[in-house]
């Protein structure tokens, strides 16, 4: 076995000459041609100077995309009263947990669903405030999301009208930085989808 | 003698880093300190940049003043030179070895000394530069590159990057892009600008919420989350063509997609199949395996050079933590085991730190930390910080702060010096990703 290793070292160790002396070459005659005169054609020539030039080019998109279209000016009637009729349900921080008073929201919003407006479909807006990171709240903006969609569901709304989406803390309700606008902005709203 | 010493050094660290790089790539991205020019305690090398010479033709201020402003914002955030143009009487003037009085300039106490020169002739502009060691008289690096008048910044930026090479042995990262996403049109578009904040172009422009760059490894594709079609899916587009097609189309969340090295998959977190978990696709969109499967939370991955492994963050235990585990979704081990909350990790591209965002204080901080868990090192202190991205060469970390109010873009090197703003104007600007060599 020690063998083996001192054998590897030899070998390595030959390597590493043979490199070094192939490196000091490089290293003492930089750029060689070019101290003579006729560099210029070879430096003109050199692949970095093609880049320069042609890299640079970078096309404007020309792929027309159509704007996003906004989900109350789609609503119907119908659609922006039950928006008004359908609560924000809030949340604790850094928790999708539901509280008593999100479960009587969310309780208040399956009747009018149930009752009322019994054709609607609705998308379940997850939102966070601005304090977590901006990746780990899309995350938790789905769960808070989906535990009031889960909820709906126990009420006896029907999946098949019920949706989630999250926009963790890019739309905040209210842009402040201290706790009152925080609380407001952990939140789910109720969009009409159809 | 210092100076003697400092030259010498640096010559030596030439011939042996091209030997290591000879050697093996490889063995180079797990080595320490290979950069030794710039290591605390040794003396910053002195960079004087000469006024830049019209070789033929006539003086052109605007060229001029490019060439000296590009240099000093490279050179200085480059962390091992003192830059300066300072004024020397040459008794011969030239930029070509022998034409011009070295001896002027080691009296000045210059250690390495660039000169330039240009032509201009209508919109096209041949710039000629020489990097010299002015102790040993040797010429270090010569390039001649031609464009047009927009193209000065560029091929500055080029002779840059050739400059870190002939010092270092690797090249610099100052010709690369850096994409990013900004409110300039209130919504959140991506944008492309150079590294140093010029140039900006918008990439995206669907009036929509776009999030979360990322490169292919070839530098020609972007990949990102984009709300446009009324959902968080995944997009990837061509740079040049602008071309866009959408990777995914489950419902959910499809987002912090990273380009493996191969640049043929992606990682990326998926809610379709009921929390956010860790997938791998074909970057087509085909999905390949599952990687983590639980009731948390998995975001965030960050693939380590070698593709052998990925990091993640999950909230297993509750709090967001950064995890890693081999690319086959085995072997899962905790890796931040310091702060409550410890989001969006990043590989370095030498393999051997993971740059991570800790919750501190009412905001975010920097950290390095090596990938087996020692050698946690805070990197930023002032305001809050997120996202960092390294530059391909692992030297610098781009980042997001809103240190001055609104969030912006901002650069350092790797060890937290050389904090440096780099987006400007009234707009916010977060989520930069330093693109790979351009």
């Amino acid at each position: 076995m020690r063998k083996v290793i001192c054998l590897w070292s030899l070998v390595m160790l030959c390597g590493a000459l043979m490199l070094n002396g192939c490196a000091k070459e490089q290293v003492v005659t930089p750029e060689q041609p070019l101290t003579a005169p006729s560099s210029e054609k070879q430096l003109k020539q050199s692949e970095a100077a093609k880049q320069a030039v042609q890299e640079e080019k970078i096309a404007s998109p020309a792929i027309k995309e159509s704007p996003v279209a906004k989900d109350e000016a789609s609503a119907s009637a119908a659609a922006a009263q039950a928006n008004g009729l359908l609560k924000t349900v809030y949340y604790d921080f850094d928790s999708a947990i539901l509280t008593s008073s999100a479960r009587d929201t969310l309780s208040a919003n399956a009747s009018v669903l149930l009752k009322k407006q019994t054709g609607l479909k609705i998308q379940v807006e997850g939102h966070c405030d601005e304090r977590g990171s901006a990746e780990y709240n899309l995350a938790l903006g789905e769960r808070r999301a989906k535990s009031a969609m889960n909820y709906l569901m126990t009420l006896g709304v029907p999946a098949s009208r019920l949706s989630t989406i999250s926009y963790g803390k890019e739309k905040p309700a209210d842009p402040g930085h201290d706790e009152a606008a925080w609380a407001k902005n952990r939140r789910a709203e109720f969009v009409v989808a159809n | 003698m210092k100076r003697c010493s400092a030259g010498i050094r640096v010559l030596i660290m030439s011939a042996l880093l091209v030997a290591v790089i000879c050697a093996s790539p490889l063995i180079l991205s797990g080595q320490q300190g290979y950069l030794e020019v710039s290591a605390p305690g040794n003396r910053q090398l002195q960079l004087a940049i000469a006024p830049p010479a019209a070789l033929s033709g006539g003086v052109n201020q605007d060229v001029a003043r490019a060439i000296i402003d590009v240099f000093k914002f490279d050179m200085t955030l480059a962390g091992p030179f003192s830059v300066s143009e300072p004024q020397v009487t040459e008794s011969r003037s030239g930029i070509r070895p022998g034409d011009f009085d070295m001896a002027s300039w080691r009296a000045a106490g210059t250690d390495l000394l660039i000169k330039s020169g240009y032509v201009v002739s209508g919109d096209s502009v041949s710039i000629e530069f020489r990097l010299y060691d002015v102790l040993t008289e040797k010429e270090l690096a010569a390039k001649r590159y031609t464009g047009s008048k927009r193209d000065v910044r560029r091929v500055v930026h080029t002779f840059s990057d050739d400059i870190m090479s002939a010092m270092t042995g690797i090249r610099g990262p100052f010709t690369c892009k850096i994409a990013f996403v900004s409110t300039a049109t209130r919504n959140k578009e991506i944008y492309l600008m150079d590294y140093d904040g010029q140039n900006i172009q918008r990439i995206t422009k669907n009036g929509s919420i776009n999030l979360y760059p990322d490169f292919s490894p070839n530098g020609r594709e972007l990949i990102y989350t984009s709300y446009k079609k009324g959902n968080p899916d995944l997009y990837r587009r061509e740079l040049a063509s602008g071309a866009e097609a959408r990777v995914t189309t489950a419902r959910g969340t499809n987002i912090t997609g990273a380009f493996a090295p191969d640049g043929n998959r992606i990682a990326l977190s998926m809610s379709k199949d009921g929390n956010a978990e860790i997938y791998l696709l074909s970057k087509e969109g085909k999905q390949l395996s599952r990687l983590t499967n639980n009731d948390a939370i998995e975001i965030a991955p960050a693939w380590s050079p070698d593709a052998k492994q990925i990091a993640f963050v999950s909230d297993r235990l509750g709090k967001p933590q950064v995890y890693i585990m081999d690319s086959d979704g085995r072997n899962v081990r905790r890796l931040t085991t310091s702060g409550a909350y410890n989001v969006g990790p990043r590989w370095s591209p030498r393999g051997d730190k993971i740059a991570y965002c800790r919750q501190m204080g009412g905001g975010f901080q920097i950290f390095t930390i090596n990938p087996d868990g020692t050698g946690d090192t805070q990197l930023t202190r002032e305001g809050s910080n997120e996202h960092p991205r390294w530059s391909p060469d692992g030297r610098f970390i781009a980042f997001s702060s809103k240190r001055g109010g609104r969030e912006s873009v901002y650069i350092m090197r790797s060890d937290g010096t050389g904090q440096t703003k780099i987006s400007r104007g009234g707009t916010s600007d977060s989520s930069p990703v330093w693109s790979p060599r351009w």
